[in-house]
């Protein structure tokens, strides 16, 4: 991936015992693209929230598309708006 | 699953969970402080004819647990045949599949009411639908004053951190105005639980 750095914001739900989910995520996405990320924000919430954004496009909500994200498709969404394709 | 008496001796009395809280410790201190027994509740349970066992799953992260569990601690200290036993949802998972919300929601904190012998006499599960309605009523109302907001539908993700922060401080403004009608309503419903199944 040689595209531009993209930030990522996880907001869960402080309240629902979501910190490993978010721990998780965050943890594998530092791991699979380490500095090409150029931010990852954690925002602590409430009301069952689970929303994953890239760049400012939310690309889960757990509202909207239920459950949590899978890596795959937060890391996509990374590839895509970095304009790196697939490889990383 | 049966609930005997070995896996009731498993659970954690009140205060044991409490002195194991690794977070919410003071707000859940400062909840049971402020808890204002109606002295109907305290009549209902002292006149109830045998003791009752409560089996408690909560977890100390979940907010319903730090709203709602204080009052049922508090009750059980002004009532000593209420026997209290709080188990780790997580942790549990078995019970929790018994008591879901809905059928399919792990929602806590879900109080289980049995007799002495084991025989469950009825269960109240997360807060009181009233505040639920209540509270989205007031949410709607917040965003209605403050278009910067945007919908109360539309994620919160969206949101600039100094907008987000403010609707966070409204929010929480919001949930402290209404304690007292929150806890009002979780009596009202305990009571009315027990009294359905008082024998």
């Amino acid at each position: 991936m040689t595209g531009k750095p993209v930030k990522v914001k996880i907001t869960y739900c402080a309240e629902c015992g979501y910190e490993p989910q978010a721990l998780d995520l965050t943890k594998a996405l530092m791991y699979e693209f380490g500095a090409r990320l150029s931010a990852i924000e954690l925002v602590p919430w409430e009301s069952g929230t689970f929303e994953v954004s890239v760049d400012g496009q939310l690309v889960h909500s757990m509202k909207r598309d239920g459950g949590f994200p899978t890596q795959a498709v937060v890391s996509s969404a990374i590839r895509t708006r970095s304009g790196g394709g697939s490889s990383v | 699953m049966t609930l005997d008496r070995a896996r009731w001796d498993k659970g954690l009395t009140y205060d044991a969970f409490k002195a194991a809280m690794t977070r919410n410790q003071e707000r859940f201190a400062q909840n049971e402080d402020r808890v204002a027994l109606d002295p109907e509740t305290v009549g209902t349970f002292a006149s109830l004819p045998q003791r009752l066992r409560v089996l408690v799953l909560a977890e100390d992260w979940c907010g319903d647990v730090v709203a709602n569990l204080p009052i049922l601690g508090r009750l059980a200290k002004e009532i000593p045949t209420l026997d209290v036993r709080i188990f780790y949802r997580d942790q549990n998972l078995d019970l929790m599949e018994r008591w879901l919300n809905q059928g399919k929601y792990q929602s806590i904190p879900v109080f289980v009411f049995f007799d002495e012998n084991f025989r469950e006499l009825g269960h109240w599960i997360e807060r009181p639908r009233t505040v639920s309605e209540r509270r989205a009523e007031e949410r709607k109302k917040i965003f209605a004053a403050h278009p910067e907001f945007g919908s109360p539908d539309a994620p919160v993700d969206g949101l600039p951190e100094d907008v987000r922060t403010r609707l966070q401080a409204e929010l929480q403004k919001m949930r402290e105005d209404m304690v007292g009608f929150a806890n009002a309503e979780v009596q009202r419903e305990l009571r009315e639980l027990v009294s359905a199944v008082a024998v």
